[in-house]
């Protein structure tokens, strides 16, 4: 096998991990555009969504259900309830844990946060054990070769449930009047507030929508990642860093930052001749790299600070 | 506030020790030390429950002495400071008799330390690594008190490539293997062996435990062309790896390591593993003890089955149980109890248990065959067990 | 139990001491960083390999831990210190999962059968509890001193100034890189040197003990107990051990479920800071220019009510 399609192997394979860490970046990077804070439950919101998403599906198809339209049509429902779930799973967690301290400190949030998915993922570890779940394929996955490429359906599965996810996720912030009220209250929520804007319920619905994408993309990683209780942790934390490399708070950015670390952990250690076991090493030093460089990430603006 | 916090404090430390005062002396405590908690917690929680349920056998059975036996599990995580933390719990709270566990390498050497210089039998039923045994004996007397029911990696990693380059008649391999003392170790001490006979290892990959993508590696492994695919990994990593090959077209065969004995493999990757070879623990032919410790398993615990590990706990907890039963310990003092018990177990002799005949080696060190299984489909054949005798690989039984 | 409790106070002190070292980055310069575990672990990995591979004394390592934390510190901190606030605490993050994937692929079992500390023929055998609870809580007061000192110092209060108001600070002639960084560098200095005492009273280091969660673990010790206060620190790795281990200590780890003790981490880390999010005791309240007497001061201590009556802002 000639080094080129060697390459484009790895590069199909970093896709499909680059984009479901866009998806999950999407949700870290809009709560960091009107909040400016990290949710690190955002991750475990994804497990959440992952479980219930598994649960409706073998509760819709049974254990073993062969592929055919009932299943993916069970998939679907799977997904939809999922993130109803998640969305209002994340609303819950804004109003409970994070609303009260929006002027509180700025460690105070974080903590909290940290706190949420404390109890969700040992939660969850409580209700459903520690052991791993398989979600079994919707649709027969049989791989595809093109040349001496392999690529399997679920693979194009997620890249294009993904890619719609964005393509909706851009419409709606761009051509709504509610995803205009979202980047009003990103850029001053004072201002947006005398705008006539309703606050709290911009931010709710940024925390829905993130944790619906967030349940997507935790359905779209069980094919890969497999469904268990500290599913979200690595994934999530993978997720946030593909947001800052992108430019936390810019929805391009997220998408284009999730692709790159994809790509990035999947062709960085071949590229350098260095064992894959150091792909971590790799993705963190390039975060630290572009940070250095440009300090708000790729497509991240530039803001001079006010005094 | 402030007093409100202290006063809670007090309080609870006041509640807390009237229940741990509480316990009775009639029992005999054995002490186990897993990982209950994290992501390799199913491990633990299967090695606790098949020694909970070797206990309530014996204790259905009319106990020891007339005493009954009593498990207290502490929780690792899988890390050294909980473990040694579970460890003096055990050994000076709860004043056991011996330890069953830790059940990971780094947490097993670490414990393996305290017990030699404490003197306390520790018997883990899943630390492969070469020198959990190997820790020097510290204790006054100078007496061996650690001693494992899993086989040596060295040992395994040895019947592995001899089975692979003399029976599989195997010469190029590839292994992919996590960075992990358990995983590592195995790979390196195959690679060893299978090269020193002649063979060559092509490729050799790795990973972190808990990645979930392989294609890289995969992708990797299968540009260097191998005849086979060595993958001493956990359960999890295993599953992924083998349906990850598959979608990237790999078709060369898979061989593993005991590791591959967790029943959860065909629930996570039922497609895939087909033509899985893997070294595990030997059998006893003619016994009913493996057969039955598995239907009683199932029956106490929903359906779950047990793992080659568990398997080694319910050995090591009958092994305790018989030491102390032979030892006459029921009035002594805790120190005199360790000692006794330590001195029975080092003695056992022949030990009939789900493993087959389990014999101690003067280190502590497990004197055992390995067996080698097939998978057909979804259900691992029982090949039979081998040995290294003079350099090659023989066929006990 | 009672010799639990001795376990829960070693493992207090070196988390007070992991504690105060993130407590001068975070309380004091008001620098959000998230990588004590990565600290931790080179002074683990010092102690480990001196002791172990050439045979040198323990308490020679612990200089030698001090000035490699710190020169690591030095070395990331001059290109991340830039950054500000999450983007810090990201990079700090990553910092801490390279130096750990680094370990790991070195030797993914670590050290173990390290010799043990010893001190005039004295051997601190792990089983001698009481021994190294003096050992770790004398050094534990030393660096409270050191540092209680060091927040009073001129240093400090450029430190406090840099976390009040950058621009301000540097309006007013502060250097605040150079404040930083030495925030940092002290502060990953303290925390290679608990990675010291660990390894002494575990004799083994693994890899795997370091992970992102003991960072964040160290930083809720910090907002618990208090930010920019050291006996609050203090007091928070206390309360968190005390959790940490609360089952085992009481016997009750066969009674409740094995999650309950992080779940209930959770729970306190959210109620705390719904309730009290300046920590248990808040912080510190420096008085500069403190007009009483040392003995109006020390009956003022024993009469807390009446202490804000007099003098002192915060």
């Amino acid at each position: 096998m000639d080094t080129l399609t060697l390459y484009m192997q790895y590069i199909v394979n970093g896709l499909t991990l680059g984009a479901i860490y866009s998806l999950i970046a999407l949700g870290y990077t809009m709560v960091y555009g009107i909040l400016k804070f990290i949710n690190f439950a955002h991750g475990d919101i994804l497990m959440v969504g992952a479980f219930v998403g598994l649960l409706v599906y073998t509760a819709l198809t049974g254990e073993a259900a062969d592929p055919g339209v009932w299943t993916i049509i069970a998939f679907f429902i799977a997904m939809l309830i999922s993130m109803g779930f998640s969305a209002l799973l994340g609303v819950l967690i804004e109003r409970v844990a994070y609303k009260p301290l929006r002027n509180a400190n700025r460690l105070a949030p974080l903590l909290s946060a940290i706190g949420v998915s404390f109890i969700l993922s040992n939660g969850a570890a409580w209700i459903f054990g520690t052991q791993s779940r398989r979600f079994p394929y919707p649709f027969a996955n049989d791989p595809i070769r093109i040349g001496a490429i392999a690529i399997t359906p679920h693979q194009i599965v997620i890249i294009a449930v993904s890619v719609i996810m964005m393509i909706l996720l851009t419409f709606f912030v761009n051509k709504t009047r509610m995803g205009k009220a979202m980047r009003a209250a990103s850029l001053d929520q004072a201002t947006s507030m005398l705008m006539g804007i309703n606050v709290n319920r911009v931010i709710s619905l940024t925390f829905a929508i993130g944790s619906a994408l967030a349940a997507v993309g935790g359905i779209l990683a069980s094919f890969d990642f497999r469904v268990y209780p500290s599913m979200g942790t690595m994934t999530g934390l993978k997720a946030f860093v593909a947001a800052v490399i992108g430019g936390i708070g810019n929805i391009q950015g997220a998408m284009l930052g999730g692709v790159l670390l994809g790509i990035l952990e999947a062709v960085g250690a071949p590229l350098l001749h260095i064992p894959n076991s150091m792909r971590d090493t790799v993705a963190f030093a390039v975060l630290i790299i572009v940070l250095l460089v440009k300090p708000d990430g790729i497509l991240g603006k530039n803001e001079r600070e006010k005094v | 506030m402030r007093k409100a916090i202290a006063f809670a404090l007090v309080a609870f430390v006041c509640i807390a020790g009237a229940v741990a005062g509480g316990a009775s002396e009639d029992v005999y405590k054995i002490g186990f030390i897993g990982p209950l908690t994290g992501d390799n917690a199913n491990y633990g929680i299967r090695c606790s429950n098949a020694a909970k349920l070797a206990i309530s056998e014996i204790n259905a059975a009319g106990g020891i002495d007339g005493k009954q036996l009593e498990l207290i599990a502490e929780d690792s995580e899988g890390t050294v400071d909980k473990a040694l933390a579970s460890y003096e719990k055990l050994a000076y709270t709860d004043d056991v008799c011996a330890i069953i566990g830790p059940v990971f390498t780094s947490p097993a050497l670490a414990v393996a330390q305290r017990c030699q210089e404490d003197g306390i039998v520790m018997i883990s039923p899943s630390a492969t690594h070469k020198d959990v045994t190997a820790q020097p004996a510290t204790n006054a007397d100078g007496l061996n008190y650690v001693f494992r029911t899993v086989p040596s990696d060295a040992l395994q990693s040895d019947v592995a490539a001899h089975y692979f380059y003399e029976i599989l008649g195997y010469r190029n391999l590839a292994s992919l293997y996590a960075m992990n003392d358990y995983s590592q170790g195995l790979a390196l001490g195959m690679k060893d062996t299978f090269e020193s006979l002649g063979g060559k290892v092509v490729a050799e990959e790795t990973c972190m435990v808990g990645d979930k993508d392989f294609r890289t590696q995969l992708t990797q492994i299968r540009a260097a062309n191998p005849e086979a695919i060595y993958i001493p990994n956990y359960t999890v990593e295993d599953a992924q790896i083998l349906e990850q090959a598959a979608q990237l077209g790999i078709t060369v065969p898979f061989l593993s390591s005991d590791g591959f004995s967790d029943p959860e493999i065909y629930n996570l990757a039922p497609d895939f593993t087909d033509g899985v070879i893997y070294v595990g623990p030997a059998q006893a032919e003619a016994s009913t003890i493996l057969s039955d410790f598995q239907v009683a398993y199932g029956e106490m615990y929903n359906g779950d089955a047990p793992d080659s590990f568990a398997t080694n706990s319910y050995d090591a907890t009958y092994i305790i149980a018989g030491a102390i039963d032979r030892a006459d310990i029921a009035e002594a003092g805790v120190d005199d109890q360790r000692l006794a018990v330590r001195d029975e177990v080092a003695a056992t002799k022949d030990f009939q248990g789900a493993n087959g005949t389990l014999n101690f080696a003067a280190n502590g060190d497990l004197v055992a065959s390995q067996g080698v299984y097939h998978v057909e489909g979804t259900t691992p054949v029982y090949v039979g067990s081998f040995q290294i005798v003079d350099g090659h690989i023989v066929q006990v039984d | 139990m009672l010799n639990f409790f001795q376990l829960i106070l070693i493992y207090a002190g070196i988390y007070a001491l992991m504690a105060i070292g993130q407590n001068c980055i975070t309380g004091y310069t008001g620098m959000l960083s998230l990588c004590h575990a990565g600290f931790l672990c080179i002074g683990s990995y010092v102690t480990a390999i001196m002791c172990k591979t050439f045979g040198l004394s323990f308490w020679l390592s612990l200089p030698v831990a001090a000035i490699a934390t710190g020169l690591i510190g030095l070395l990331i901190g001059i290109p991340t210190l830039r950054l500000k606030g999450d983007y810090l605490c990201i990079a700090t993050l990553g910092l801490g999962e390279i130096i750990r994937n680094i370990a790991t692929n070195l030797n993914p079992v670590g050290y173990n059968s390290i010799p043990r500390a010893s001190l005039f023929g004295y051997q601190f055998a792990s089983r001698n509890k009481f021994a190294f609870i003096l050992l770790i809580w004398f050094f534990v007061l030393v660096f409270y001193i050191l540092f209680q000192q060091l927040a009073h110092s001129r240093l400090g209060r450029a430190m406090i100034a840099v976390r009040e108001d950058e621009v301000a600070a540097q309006s007013n002639g502060i250097n605040v890189t150079k404040y930083k960084i030495s925030s940092f560098v002290l502060g990953a200095a303290v925390g290679g040197i608990a990675g010291c005492f660990q390894t002494a009273y575990t004799l083994t280091v693994q890899p795997a003990s370091f992970t992102f969660m003991v960072s964040v673990m160290v930083l809720c010790t910090v907002v618990l107990g208090g930010m920019g206060n050291a006996k609050a620190v203090i007091l928070g790795a206390f309360i968190i051990q005390f959790i940490s281990y609360f089952p085992q200590l009481t016997g009750l780890t066969n009674v409740i479920p094995a999650q309950a003790k992080q779940i209930i981490y959770g729970l306190l880390l959210v109620v705390m800071m719904l309730c009290r999010p300046q920590g248990i005791l808040g912080r510190d309240r420096y008085r500069y220019g403190d007009p009483r007497t040392r003995k109006e001061k020390i009956h003022d201590f024993f009469s807390r009510p009446k202490k804000s009556a007099k003098g002192g802002n915060v």
